[in-house]
């Protein structure tokens, strides 16, 4: 019978009144979901609030939305030690049948997007005051979108993770056109609208395919389905679901050639914002992305890696040689953001445990590198963000030498220089690929990283190495117009020295969050439904 | 492998944590420098001499109690570093490494007492206290983790010093060397971690970056000689061989005078040591295989370095050439793979420090005076400053190699092993010899010589105290090593011995000997003992206590 | 009826509603076809429902109208915002942070 015929019949047929059907509901483990309820209900609450509150202290809502980020992750890390510990505790489960899954991997990108946040919050505080938007919205907003974050690493069904994806997404939109007053902003939360929601169209696109292919939108059924026939529907089907997916992918972590809104976007948002989205929105697109391709999609490893070596190889060449030719920090900040998110596709495209966890250890702790460098950027552009050009830099060594030291501990972290963490992020990730065999790809990523210091470098050389002092010819002429001393808020400042204390010290000692990452990996194989 | 850990065991460790000890005085050092307030610029030089001075006691103190027969590694201490990975803070100390520890150890605080900064001391003071505590690590490191770690740091404050202190196109000649080193360096670390997943399923065991174990490993032939070349790139460029040598001209001549002192000292070092303890110890059969490319490229290196010195205005630039070709020979012994080369190479190493930062000094000190380098400006010197150049025609005597100098005893030694494994490469590395009499001579005449044409060159003020205590420290180990070289070559050479063994071990090609095995004039000249030991197939005779 | 009949109407869609992001200059114009690709989307889902037997497709796609109501509200705001600042919704204006 055809489908219209039939369901024609079932509509003729009497309908019987229905007294108490006893429904059944799924599951629901509370606890698990706690962390992402901590981020979602406060953050309306606060939104109500302000709108109700009348007077509150200056830094109340960046202090609430702290204190919001920091009970989640306080909450998520009591999670941790429950799910890893696979003797004694709970182990790894999924809950909500089995849409939603609480293990080591999920609770690590919970406290990583919850970092995010509080770094953010910590800068936008003074950032809003200065430039006069200050307000809840864009607090409520970040954690809004942290808990869409939450999800989407969390997530063990694509529904699920279609929905975080865009919970993450829309707020940043909005966060990104939140400047009123400069047209930069609104540009850039439009042009990232548009090829977000392009994007999101994709993505939405792929899973209807690979919900044709393997007749489910869970991950563990998918991946089950796939081992027992790997050829599932001639294969087609599943491939170019699996190729929409790696597009929508693709623009949320901004890699070659789905990068073109990163810089425009980075350089019209506001800094905070910008902030959060280096940190944040890559850490859950890649959560995403290894959850989707590494662990459900593993058996098809021979078909999509090479495209995802190839997107690694591109990324990682165009981000840093395009950086290079940048004058605007904000641009230049982008285009490094997506050679960094080179490396992490590389970790990805390996397609092993080291390289997942490779890939954890990176997002932490470039998360942490690229939020205290945004703080140093939301200070120095001063009001309005004029000051974004290298010349803002220049000679920033001499006027305030800590904030230039600090900024130069960020930069050579980002340049990978041993006793950083972003040196060994970037080692980990090498050992991954090394590992794996895929020694090309290694050599690729390590010259890419010598290119992309060139770019850090040259900040460093305009802070300290002001060439208008010449010693020998005593002092040369005062420099035309010396720009105002930056103003370092107080928020800002404690998220600049957090930052840059938690850099050193993951990287004398890497093992603390190495440990992490590598008890955070095996977890994730183990969630089936 | 258990005559390593042997020798390991047996040696005495008074001092359990010396070597960690040594690196980390100067690195908190110079977190105390940075701490201090910049408007007290001579607490800063007080407090960074201590910190200094103190590794160098330390130093001091290794090289007192460094056991003379054992040719193993010494003062070994091992911890976890990051356990998933196999990386361990792992040092050691042997007859390699050992005087370069001392140099690292005494040339800083000697640096930090004989030259004042122009500007801003406390970074200065800071950037070189981080310095010495990089370059400390570096000899001491049995860790390739560790190792790379302290290689990369120090490319850092050597930036800074010569991006910040330096002459008019320091920025440029900064960030070549930053990014130079650096290219060299990213591929080393992808050999590295090769080397260690290769290994480790060649032993068996967890992976491990320990190189006492990494040296045991069975490798395949290509995959050896691969990996030999991802890190011979790094040190090729850290040394610097020609033609990865054009950063080096302008980083010497662009650093300020304490840059050029300790570049042309130590960092160099890091190279040829590298050469060394790494590519002859973790790749000998690659080495082997090797060696005839990089003895033409040192030959090269000693003959170009010569002749574009000899062709060079600029008189600091004249001597970072012949730093060039005084690092060519360094790399001839190193390959020559016998005892006398390898020995004579780490012999030269320390002689190159000693004459080659003396000549900086001495340039730094004519460049302070007359604001000029062009060799063309300065003439007559003697005429009004006759201590100096007293001082001046020892350093450059030692350069050229004269007997009874320290240059001599190095380059003899690798002239007479070089010419053992490969005549030819002796021959013409020779000329090179003579070649750098030609331009340090030439340039010495123009530029001391003759009558002064010019008021400033008139009345060009002689060395002061200060000054010559600082150069004097510095013509005392020039000399002595040049008369009585026995202490420092037999404590080098156990180590080279061991070294050698572990090479014929692996590779199953002896070293090249004399044309006798018996002894030959080498050890008649200094005075080593007797120990014809004949399960040795090296010439060097070993030294009983 | 053909599942692939479904599949290549979602197609159809999908190619038109590219095309208009792709070509459109009208800010409005290019929301109506994002609009257009998601509920092409949705003809794919309902399709794999209806082929595999499951309610999963229609609730997904339940969820996907929400969602590009959602979505397409934030869009349009944010075309209000440029349009209050520049009287136009002309893409191509939008030129000031030049790739």
């Amino acid at each position: 019978m055809s489908l219209l015929a039939s369901l024609a019949a079932q509509a003729a047929q009497p309908v019987t009144p229905v007294t108490s059907v006893l429904v059944e509901t799924p599951s629901v483990d509370w606890w698990g979901l706690l962390p992402l309820i901590l981020l979602a209900a406060p953050a309306m609450v606060l939104l109500h609030a302000s709108s109700l509150l009348r007077r509150v202290f200056r830094g109340f809502y960046a202090t609430a939305s702290v204190g919001i980020a920091g009970t989640a992750a306080a909450f998520a890390i009591v999670q941790w030690f429950r799910v890893t510990d696979l003797d004694g505790g709970r182990g790894p489960y999924t809950t909500v049948a089995s849409a939603y899954t609480v293990d080591g991997y999920s609770v690590f990108i919970t406290v990583v997007l919850c970092v995010a946040v509080i770094v953010s919050s910590l800068v936008a505080d003074g950032y809003l005051r200065r430039e006069g938007l200050d307000g809840a919205e864009t607090y409520a907003l970040l954690l809004l979108s942290a808990s869409g974050g939450v999800v989407m690493a969390s997530a063990n069904d694509l529904i699920v993770l279609f929905l975080g994806l865009e919970v993450l997404s829309i707020p940043v939109y909005v966060l990104a056109a939140s400047h009123l007053r400069r047209s930069a902003s609104q540009e850039a939360g439009f042009k990232y609208f548009i090829l977000g929601a392009f994007a999101s169209a994709f993505f939405l696109y792929g899973i209807a395919l690979v919900y044709g292919a393997t007749g489910s939108t869970n991950l563990g059924t998918i991946r089950q389905t796939l081992q027992d026939d790997p050829f599932v529907d001639g294969g087609a089907l599943l491939l170019a679901g699996a190729a929409f997916l790696l597009v929508g992918f693709g623009f949320k972590v901004a890699a070659v050639p789905f990068h073109a809104w990163t810089p425009d976007v980075y350089q019209g948002a506001p800094s905070p914002v910008v902030s959060y989205m280096a940190s944040g929105v890559k850490a859950a697109g890649f959560a995403g992305l290894v959850r989707v391709f590494d662990v459900t999609l593993a058996g098809q490893v021979r078909d999509w890696q090479p495209i995802v070596v190839g997107l690694a190889v591109l990324t990682l060449l165009g981000g840093s040689v395009l950086a290079v030719a940048q004058t605007d920090v904000k641009r230049m900040l982008a285009y490094s953001s997506i050679s960094h998110a080179g490396f992490l596709l590389v970790g990805v495209a390996v397609a092993s445990p080291e390289g997942a966890a490779a890939v954890l250890f990176y997002l932490a702790a470039y998360g942490l590198m690229i939020g205290g460098t945004f703080a140093v950027v939301t200070a120095v552009a001063g009001p309005g963000e004029q000051a974004t050009g290298i010349d803002a830099f220049r000679g920033l060594g001499r006027r305030q030498p800590m904030l230039a030291l600090g900024f130069t501990v960020l930069l050579f972290a980002q340049t990978g220089v041993p006793l950083t963490s972003g040196f060994f992020a970037k080692f980990g990730v090498i050992k991954a690929a090394v590992d794996g065999g895929w020694y090309w790809l290694a050599a690729v990523a390590m010259l890419s990283a010598v290119v992309g210091a060139f770019v850090y470098l040259r900040l460093v050389v305009a802070m300290f190495m002001v060439e208008d002092i010449d010693p020998h010819h005593g002092d040369g002429d005062v420099v035309a117009a010396t720009p105002a001393p930056v103003a370092m808020p107080a928020a800002l400042t404690l998220a600049l020295a957090a930052t840059v204390v938690a850099t050193l010290v993951v990287g004398f000692l890497p093992g603390l969050l190495t440990d992490l990452a590598g008890d955070a990996v095996p977890v994730v194989l183990a969630t089936l439904p | 492998m258990s005559m390593f850990l042997a020798a390991a065991e047996t040696a005495s460790t008074p001092f359990p944590h010396l070597l960690t000890l040594l690196v980390l005085v100067p690195a908190v050092g110079s977190a105390v420098v940075a701490l201090i307030s910049k408007q007290r610029p001579d607490v800063c030089r007080q407090a960074a001499f201590l910190f200094s001075a103190t590794a160098g006691a330390l130093a001091v103190y290794l090289l007192w109690n460094f056991d003379v027969a054992d040719g193993g590694f010494q003062f070994v201490e091992s911890t976890t570093w990051v356990r998933d990975f196999g990386i361990g803070w792992r040092l050691g100390v042997d007859g390699i490494s050992l005087f370069l520890v001392v140099l690292s150890g005494l040339l800083f605080p000697f640096v930090i007492l004989a030259i004042t900064p122009e500007h801003d001391p406390k970074p200065y003071y800071a950037w070189l206290l981080l310095l010495q505590a990089g370059s400390l690590g570096v000899f001491v490191a049995l860790d390739l983790f560790a190792f790379f770690v302290f290689f990369e740091i120090v490319l850092v404050p050597m930036y800074f010093l010569i991006g910040s202190w330096g002459h008019g196109n320091r920025t440029y000649a900064a960030m070549k060397f930053f990014l130079f080193t650096m290219f060299g360096s990213a591929l080393m670390l992808v050999g590295i971690l090769a080397l260690v997943a290769t290994a480790a399923d060649a032993i068996g065991a967890g992976a491990t970056f320990d190189i006492r174990e990494l040296a045991q490993a069975d490798l395949a032939t290509n995959t050896a000689r691969l990996i030999f070349c991802a890190f011979a790139l790094a040190f090729a460029v850290k040394v610097p061989i020609f033609p990865l040598h054009t950063w080096l001209p302008d980083a010497h001549t662009e650093a300020p005078t304490a840059g050029s002192v300790i570049l042309a000292g130590i960092m160099l070092k890091l190279g040829t040591y590298g050469f060394v303890r790494f590519g002859l110890y973790l790749f000998p059969e690659a080495s082997r295989w090797a060696a005839p490319v990089f003895l033409t490229l040192g030959v090269v290196g000693i003959l170009y370095g010569a002749v574009v010195a000899t062709m060079q205005r600029d008189l600091k630039r004249l001597v970072a050439y012949s730093s060039v070709a005084h690092l060519g020979f360094i790399v001839l012994g190193t390959f020559a793979m016998n005892s006398q080369g390898v020995t004579g190479g780490i012999m030269q190493m320390v002689n190159h420090g000693l004459s080659t930062g003396a000549l900086f000094l001495l340039v730094g000190m004519i460049y302070e005076r007359r604001h000029t380098r062009e060799i063309a400006e300065l003439n007559g010197l003697q005429r009004s400053a006759p201590i100096m150049a007293a001082v001046f025609t020892v350093v450059m005597l030692s350069s050229i190699g004269l007997p009874g100098l320290n240059g001599f005893v190095g380059e003899f030694l690798i002239l007479n092993g070089t010419f053992i494994a490969n005549r030819w490469y002796a021959v013409i590395a020779a000329v090179g010899v003579i070649l750098a009499a030609l331009y340090l001579l030439w340039a010495y005449q123009r530029v001391f010589h003759g009558t002064p044409r010019s008021v400033e060159n008139e009345s060009f003020a002689d060395l002061r105290l200060r000054e010559g205590l600082a150069v004097g420290a510095l013509l005392v180990p020039i000399v002595v090593l040049g008369v009585y070289p026995k202490p420092m070559i037999e404590r080098i050479e156990p180590s080279v011995a061991v070294l050698l063994e572990h090479i014929e071990a692996r590779t199953g090609v002896a070293p090249a000997e004399g044309p006798t095995a018996e002894r030959s004039t080498v050890e008649e000249l200094f005075g080593a003992g007797h120990g014809d030991d004949a399960s040795h197939g090296a010439n060097a005779g070993k030294v009983d206590k | 009826m053909w599942l692939n009949q479904f599949l290549i109407l979602g197609a159809l869609l999908f190619c038109i509603g590219v095309y208009g992001v792709l070509a459109r200059r009208n800010g409005v114009m290019v929301l109506m076809s994002i609009e257009l690709i998601l509920n092409s989307v949705n003809i794919n889902l309902v399709a794999f429902g209806a082929f595999n037997g499951t309610p999963v497709g229609q609730v997904f796609a339940l969820f996907v109208i929400a969602v590009a109501a959602a979505e397409v509200g934030v869009g349009l705001a944010i075309v209000l915002l440029i349009y209050r600042n520049r009287t136009s919704i002309d893409l191509d204006a939008a030129d000031l942070l030049k790739g």
